[in-house]
């Protein structure tokens, strides 16, 4: 007999269960599918967004357009800054497994000292440290390809500067975050910055996007930015006037470019300079673009303003003979006196000889207030209608306060102050025939019209005043340059220096026109402290004048106005 | 009913399918779209790059370098420049044609 049981006959069945645990049972399973029914209603109705979006992020990923900044060009469309892909090397301390061999490799490719890269690297409490920012993109595919685990890349964009030195003080430059720091650079940041744009899309499991979805920003890329400067004229300009400050062993110098009829500045140039690329232990005497914003008292580049009132207020005529001798004049207690002492000149020669004595003679005639219109009205003590940081004003005093002492200082240029800017752009009243040019830094495609400070006539005898200076007999014969007329001003003016004036310490300048007959340029230069011997602004900054001028005109291709002995040696026969 | 049941069912399958293969196909030529124009923006970074390059290559201060060291030229000056003038309808340019022979009979009358 087996000893199994039919199920059917199992004595256990023939007990009674109580009904309530049937139902019991049916409740607990009726409940826990209603729970079920609850919880997908919420998660399908009520949470919805919540869960939607959580799903999305998992495959959605929002991508950054960056936009290009623009590019800064000179006027005939040549690059002065661009934007090129510089990556950053990142690395997480923690995940990097480097091994000697490489780490040396790695320091070689970076430039940096083996112990340096090490103990970036030694840090395994930072979860992010930045290797070095904004390497060449040659060298960051180099590192890629040594494949260390734990170092990634960062896709950024760096400033690259062909132009050099020669231009840094016009174009400035940008910080790593491709901010403008300096110069066009920071007064257009925002015209170059651009907006960034940004796209959504779905991404798959290789990281490889395979649909757009939602709205696109696109990015709006910096606009370029054309400036007035032509590269050449800039070059030469910054060459010469290095050479000069070299050679007269002077602290500083600047040169300004002007072009007379459109007002665009073609040329700005200062030195001591810096190389945009290497901008470690940068001094303020570097940085600063003198030219804009440093002022200081303008000497003698003054007196034609004065001549030019007089002539318009009928008190001279160019040939009216003014006498300048023994050489002095007494003012209010104080004598002003000449460098040489030259006798009667004519109010021709008063400028030709840079004669204080005659200039103070011709001032004293006139009411303080219109010299202070003329000076104002040519752009003195007002600030230069040009975006750049740091313009300056200069000093110009109200007239009501003029001593006579005073009244006859400034007349030869000393109690106001200028910027060298504010000098050159003065200068343009002569070169256009009484009329003060408008000053652009971005290129002009016409010639701008300018404000009337003066009768075209006397404008025009002035001019010619300033081609005697460069004549025989003037201050600056230096300024001559081959084949084209030029004329100007000298300036030496002794530096302030705290209270009083330093003995043996000068700015020379030279300001002037070119050329004479049809001007078409206004050249600029100071030399400050010139301490090689010679600190005359007619040997010190006339020659950079005279070079750079020739070099000017030749580049815009202006024919000389002068005969030129032909040094062509041999000629080529040409039959046709 | 039956037949037109398993017929209808059977277009869906197709379609179904069919939808599948077509997603597919879309996401692929996406992201070979997606990267030919990442590619386009890396060659116009490139080629910004190369341009600024090029641009370095030949600022006036290597150029005038090279020229001087290299070739041994030196700087034009009116005295070795013939000008060439064009005859111009009068008063349209600037320059007087006849500048040459002016230039020293105004500088005497000074």
């Amino acid at each position: 007999m087996s000893r199994s049981i039919q199920y059917t006959s199992s004595p256990l069945l023939a007990s009674r269960t109580p009904v309530w645990r049937s139902k019991l049972v049916v409740g607990a399973v009726a409940l826990a599918f209603f729970g079920l029914a609850a919880r997908a209603a919420y998660i399908q109705v009520v949470a919805n967004d919540f869960f939607q979006r959580q799903g999305e992020v998992r495959f959605a990923r929002t991508l950054d357009l960056p936009a290009n900044r623009g590019r800064i060009l000179d006027r005939n469309g040549l690059i002065l800054a661009s934007s090129v892909p510089a990556p950053s090397i990142w690395a997480i301390p923690e995940d990097v497994e480097i091994d000697k061999d490489q780490l040396q490799r790695l320091a070689k490719l970076l430039e940096m000292p083996v112990a340096e890269l090490a103990k970036k690297f030694a840090d395994e409490d930072k979860t992010f440290v930045w290797v070095k920012r904004q390497v060449d993109e040659a060298v960051a595919r180099q590192i890629s390809a040594l494949n260390i685990k734990g170092i990634y890349q960062r896709k950024e964009y760096k400033r690259e500067y062909p132009e050099g030195e020669s231009a840094v003080h016009v174009v400035g430059f940008t910080n790593v975050e491709d901010k403008g720091q300096e110069g066009v650079e920071l007064t257009f940041n925002k015209e170059l910055s651009g907006r960034n744009g940004s796209r959504r899309v779905i991404k798959d499991r290789m990281g490889r996007a395979v649909e757009d979805v939602g709205n696109q920003t696109p990015p709006l890329d910096g606009r370029d930015l054309q400036l007035s400067i032509d590269s050449k004229v800039q070059f030469f300009a910054y060459q010469k006037l290095r050479d000069a400050v070299v050679e007269n062993k002077a602290k500083a110098g600047s040169v300004v470019v002007l072009d007379v009829v459109t007002g665009e500045v073609l040329a700005l140039a200062n030195y001591p300079s810096y190389s945009p690329a290497k901008r470690a232990n940068l001094t303020g005497a570097q940085l600063r673009n003198r030219a804009l914003t440093d002022t200081f008292e303008p000497g003698s580049t003054m007196k034609p303003f004065v001549i030019a009132l007089a002539l318009e207020k009928g008190l001279v005529k160019p040939e009216t003979v003014i006498q300048t001798a023994p050489g002095r004049i007494t003012i209010g207690g104080a004598t002003i006196s000449d460098a040489h002492p030259h006798g009667a000149l004519t109010v021709n020669e008063v400028i030709q000889k840079s004669s204080n004595v005659g200039t103070v003679k011709m001032a004293m005639q006139m009411q303080p207030h219109e010299m202070w219109e003329m000076f104002s009205q040519v752009g003195f003590g007002q600030k230069p209608q040009v975006p750049f940081p740091g313009v300056v004003s200069g000093r110009l005093r109200a007239s009501k306060t003029w001593r006579p002492i005073e009244q006859a200082t400034m007349s030869y240029g000393y109690g106001l102050s200028s910027s060298l800017f504010q000098l050159a752009r003065a200068y343009s009243v002569f070169a256009r025939e009484g009329e003060l040019a408008p000053v652009t830094l971005l290129k002009a495609t016409q010639s701008a019209p300018g404000v009337r400070v003066m009768d075209a006539n006397h404008a025009h005898q002035v001019l010619n005043m300033l081609h005697l200076v460069t004549g025989p007999g003037g201050t600056a014969p230096k300024a001559q340059t081959m084949g084209y007329s030029v004329g100007g001003k000298t300036g030496t003016a002794h530096k302030q220096e705290g209270k009083g004036y330093a003995d043996k310490k000068y700015r020379g300048f030279f300001v002037g026109i070119a050329p004479i007959d049809n001007p078409r340029i206004v050249v600029a230069v100071m030399i400050d402290e010139p301490s090689n011997g010679k600190y005359f602004g007619g040997d010190v900054a006339a020659p950079v004048f005279s070079e750079t001028v020739q070099q000017t005109l030749r580049m815009m291709g202006v024919q000389p106005d002068m005969a030129v002995k032909p040094q062509i040696v041999a000629a080529v026969e040409e039959s046709f | 009913m039956i037949r037109l049941n398993l017929v209808l069912l059977l277009a869906v399958l197709v379609s179904a399918l069919y939808l599948v293969g077509v997603q597919y196909d879309s996401r692929r030529l996406f992201s070979e779209l997606d990267k030919a124009h990442s590619e386009a923006t890396r060659l116009e970074t490139e080629r910004e790059r190369l341009e600024v390059e090029k641009r370095g290559q030949a600022t006036p201060a290597r150029v005038e370098r090279l020229a001087r060291e290299k070739l041994q030229m030196r700087l034009a000056s009116p005295g070795v420049t013939t000008y060439v003038s064009y005859s111009v309808p009068a008063n349209s340019q600037d320059q007087p044609i006849n500048a040459r022979t002016n230039g020293p009979a105004k500088k005497a009358s000074q």
